[in-house]
């Protein structure tokens, strides 16, 4: 059962990794850590927090639901518009990797809900984000980091 | 007249859709205060209002129904007991009972999880008010890109100000 840390601006928390139900992209999550860079909030799905991956392998569905909830770790591809002001020349979406930090949350893509890979589960520091998400919105996003715990 | 970290757009009231509303808005202009960025609602950046220049509004004219555009401004009041979950990027204030201007700046407008959310309306029971009240004539670019700034960079200082009427 493979654990990461997941550093966000001044707190940190742990997930655990679902390898059982999503082998392969929990497979190729660990090839990719660690994974550092800026930390944005959802404007459209609720208590998200994301980190735009550079991947260029596609990654398959798996483990998906559209049900997420509070603690969820997850990658999906997020249409670009909602991570640009404006839709890029020849990209319609991103590869991302997030959370939830808190309920009345729910994935959207352009026309609804949005299926998600479901990757790991937070374990422990979860109030800790959802504390620190929040100071952010207020305050300015700084850096994501995940890494192997 | 909404001024945003140096940069400004120029609204126009529907006066002849929702008099009372704008008439209110009006009356209680200037009013300045940090704006913070939606995550519900896609490219809006909102304005809380408090104290002496808090609105509590009754709806008007026709319903909205999930359609936002950009360069819509709207009057927005919910009521505590629609509160969802904690509102901690919010001022203590504003966690409860909430009223504000919601300015949508950009594509998409209005659209995510709240456009979806039919108990989030609280409409029928008058829970919740949401009225579109002017429009901004334009969005230049600069005003919308500090607007997408506060997503990234957090609060920023808005004014609005009467222009003419």
């Amino acid at each position: 059962m493979t654990r990461v840390k997941i550093a966000l601006g001044r707190v940190e928390a742990f997930a655990q990794l679902d390898e059982q139900d999503a082998p392969k992209s929990t497979t190729w999550l660990k090839e990719m850590l660690p994974i550092h860079g800026q930390a944005m909030h959802s404007m459209e799905n609720g208590r998200e927090v994301y980190l735009v991956l550079d991947a260029p392998r596609q990654i398959e569905e798996e483990n998906q639901t559209i049900y997420q909830t509070v603690g969820d770790l997850i990658v999906y591809y997020k249409p670009a518009i909602f991570v640009r002001p404006e839709w890029p020349r020849h990209i319609r979406d991103f590869l991302v990797i997030g959370f939830i930090y808190e309920r009345d949350s729910a994935i959207r893509g352009m026309s609804g809900p949005l299926a998600t890979n479901l990757v790991g589960k937070i374990t422990e520091g979860i109030d800790a984000l959802a504390r620190e998400a929040p100071r952010m919105r207020r305050e300015g996003f700084g850096q994501m980091r995940i890494s192997l715990a | 007249m909404f001024e945003l970290a140096g940069t400004s757009a120029v609204a126009e009231m529907h006066e002849d859709v929702v008099p009372k509303t704008c008439e209110a808005v009006w009356n209680m202009l200037p009013v300045e205060g940090m704006a913070i960025h939606a995550n519900w609602s896609s490219r809006e950046i909102m304005l809380h209002l408090h104290g002496e220049k808090l609105l509590r509004l009754p709806p008007e004219g026709p319903a909205r129904r999930g359609t936002t555009a950009p360069g819509d401004i709207v009057y927005f009041w919910r009521s505590p007991q629609m509160s969802r979950g904690k509102q901690l990027a919010y001022s203590a204030e504003f966690q409860r009972e909430l009223s504000e201007l919601a300015i949508f700046y950009g594509d998409p407008a209005g659209g995510g999880l709240a456009a979806d959310d039919p108990a989030r309306s609280g409409r029928d029971l008058n829970l919740q008010v949401s009225t579109l009240f002017a429009t901004l004539i334009d969005i230049p670019k600069p005003f919308a890109q500090k607007c997408e700034d506060v997503r990234h960079k957090g609060l920023q200082r808005l004014v609005v100000t009467r222009l003419e009427r």
